[in-house]
């Protein structure tokens, strides 16, 4: 054949495109990061405090606390929580195979709720010591249990023989969201006013709460479980083209899954314990990559990374500032924001979704 | 480097599909499963090529497959699925490229590009995967595995080409093609086993053929011995007639027309 002895040459490389992206995004987050901390209640701003930095001029002891105490550990909940979704989503959606997957699918949303309000209604009913003991943590790390737990037990029913079936995995879900929601359901009932109102502000997700205690708990996890997310580019690039012919291409398809799942729950359960219910990030910022430079994994999970975490600081800049000095959910702010694009992708795509 | 799988058995549920088969290939040939629907083929295919349980070994060269570590065996042979579904919007380009995940490393980046014109896509290369027709599909997929197993000969030792029907979706210019490559893959030293349907394509193309029928092998051997009239009608059920032109010593088959 004439086509062996001529050269070809290759198409506009994406992929090249997908990795000079990883700058632009780091420029952008370390961009959302000073907005973040240029804006909030208190009259402090970060271009006065450089200024003062410049000229050698102490900090006053209210904006050290503004600075250190605050608006810092809040920027770095937000960077971590907003990639630890977003790597996650990511991830899910290679697993899955499908790009309307979520990593509420493995159930850390549902186990992370029942956790969650568990800890809110029954929490005064714990042993006085135990109480004490864990304190203001009770609620995060009650949702981190019933979050990491969940995703244990729905793996454990999923795997026979040493395989994990994907599909046995997502019809497991929804039936274990089925029964998380049903005991949520009769806590809700029992539960008193004020228990309500946590209860629905937890779910609405907020950053107020941050702390580095917060962050100094959650944060390895959360950054651990996403480098083990990062090692899974090249296996979920192959996995695209189905576990068999992954495997003949020398894939390791069980111990990547079991990477895979275990990383989504680690990232996504610490996430949600510390910041409560926050949606769409998952789904959108991938899917906002994937439009803009395919599909490439290896890229993909840095970018999404990179991405989530720059959306979700300059989202708790938006909920801090809207009815400022008070402060909207993020949660809301993330909804409010992601669902028209979502809905814009449904519609670009029409007739190519396929589930 | 043979290819050898001994004393296969694979059972779908309680039901056993394939008895205890000893099936074996060389290298510098191209070995074709045929026999009727539901003989057992792609189920043998599949059991030598690890996609499904079995008892029974199957090794490369002397050495257990399933006691190999899975990179490689991926360095060694490459499997082309029946059919292929693909999740994301991929470019051909980049499914090509996938096949090049396993085995060394070094300049190799120019490899998918030559695969893709191998078979004759190189101008879909910035294609998304997902518009391209069923043969197209099937084509880019063959470049994929190609590519993977781009020598056929690597530090001394031939590698694996197992394709799993390979030109059930072609016309017929384009199965002669996809043919040729198997055979020019086998030529240079490679091993090619092939399920195949169309037995003229396999007469002319094959250099040894296993006839499956009902789970088992009722013959191996060259197209010569094995393609006569007996075999083949006692494995498909029904009145075949194979014919050797006097000039080429290839046979062809025709089926008896039982209407006239």
């Amino acid at each position: 054949m004439v086509a062996e002895t001529q050269s070809f040459t290759a198409p506009r490389d994406r992929h090249l495109f997908a990795r000079q992206l990883h700058l632009w995004l780091a420029a952008f987050l370390i961009f959302c990061a000073a907005l973040s901390l240029q804006f909030g209640a208190a009259d402090v701003r970060l271009s006065a405090l450089l200024g003062k930095l410049v000229t050698g001029e102490p900090l006053s002891q209210m904006e050290r606390i503004v600075l250190f105490d605050i608006r810092l550990p809040r920027l770095a909940m937000g960077g971590l929580v907003g990639a630890a979704l977003a790597v996650s989503g990511a991830t899910m959606q290679g697993l899955f195979r499908n790009p309307l997957a979520d990593p509420g699918i493995v159930g850390v949303g549902a186990g992370a709720g029942l956790g969650a309000i568990l800890a809110i209604v029954l929490g005064s009913m714990l042993p006085l010591g135990l109480t004490q003991l864990i304190g203001a943590q009770l609620v995060p790390v009650a949702a981190f249990l019933g979050g990491w737990g969940s995703t244990l037990l729905l793996y454990h029913v999923s795997t026979r023989g040493g395989r994990t079936s994907v599909a046995t995995m997502l019809l497991a879900g929804i039936a274990l969201g089925a029964l998380a929601g049903a005991v949520s359901g009769i806590l809700v009932y029992i539960a008193d006013d004020q228990q309500l109102r946590d209860l629905t502000f937890w779910g609405l997700g907020s950053l107020a709460g941050a702390s580095w205690g917060k962050i100094l708990t959650a944060g390895p996890l959360i950054v651990i479980s996403i480098a083990a997310a990062l090692c899974l580019g090249r296996g979920l690039n192959g996995l695209a083209l189905g576990e068999a012919t992954a495997a003949h291409m020398g894939i390791a398809v069980q111990r990547m899954k079991s990477v895979a799942i275990l990383s989504v729950a680690g990232a996504t359960g610490a996430a949600v314990a510390i910041s409560g219910g926050i949606g769409f990030v998952g789904i959108v910022v991938p899917h906002l990559l994937r439009l803009a430079c395919g599909p490439d994994h290896r890229t993909l999970l840095v970018n999404a990374g990179l991405l989530g975490a720059s959306l979700l600081i300059l989202a708790d800049v938006i909920a801090r500032m809207v009815i400022s000095p008070a402060e909207l959910p993020i949660g809301i702010v993330t909804a409010v924001l992601g669902a028209p694009v979502f809905l814009w992708i449904l519609l670009r795509r029409r007739g190519v979704v396929d589930l | 480097m043979t290819l050898e799988a001994r004393s296969i058995s694979v059972d779908y549920g309680k039901r056993r599909v394939l008895h205890g088969v000893t099936f074996m290939a060389r290298p510098g040939a191209v070995t074709a499963i045929v026999g009727p629907n539901g003989s057992g083929k792609s189920t043998l295919l599949g059991a030598v090529s690890g996609d499904l349980p079995h008892e029974g070994t199957v090794s490369l060269g002397g050495r257990d497959v399933a006691r190999m570590p899975i990179w490689q065996v991926a360095a060694q042979r490459a499997v082309l699925p029946q059919a292929s579904r693909l999740a994301f919007d991929f470019t051909v380009l980049e499914v090509v490229r996938l096949g090049l995940q396993s085995g060394r490393s070094g300049d190799r980046a120019d490899i998918p590009m030559r695969a893709l014109a191998r078979v004759g896509l190189a101008h879909y290369a910035a294609r998304t995967f997902q518009e391209l027709s069923g043969g197209e599909a099937q084509r880019v997929m063959l470049a994929r595995v190609l590519a993977q197993v781009w020598e056929p000969v690597d530090q001394g030792e031939a590698r694996w080409l197992l394709l799993d029907e390979p030109v059930s979706s072609l016309d017929i210019a384009h199965q002669l093609q996809v043919m040729q490559i198997a055979r020019d893959f086998a030529s240079a030293g490679g091993g090619v086993v092939a399920v195949m349907h169309d037995l003229n394509l396999t007469a002319l193309f094959a250099d040894e053929v296993t006839v499956l029928s009902e789970g088992e092998i009722i013959a191996a051997g060259t197209p010569g011995a094995v393609m006569t009239d007996a075999i083949l009608s006692r494995a498909y059920g029904c009145a075949l007639k194979v014919s050797t032109p006097p000039a080429r010593n290839i046979p062809y088959i025709l089926p008896h027309a039982a209407a006239s």
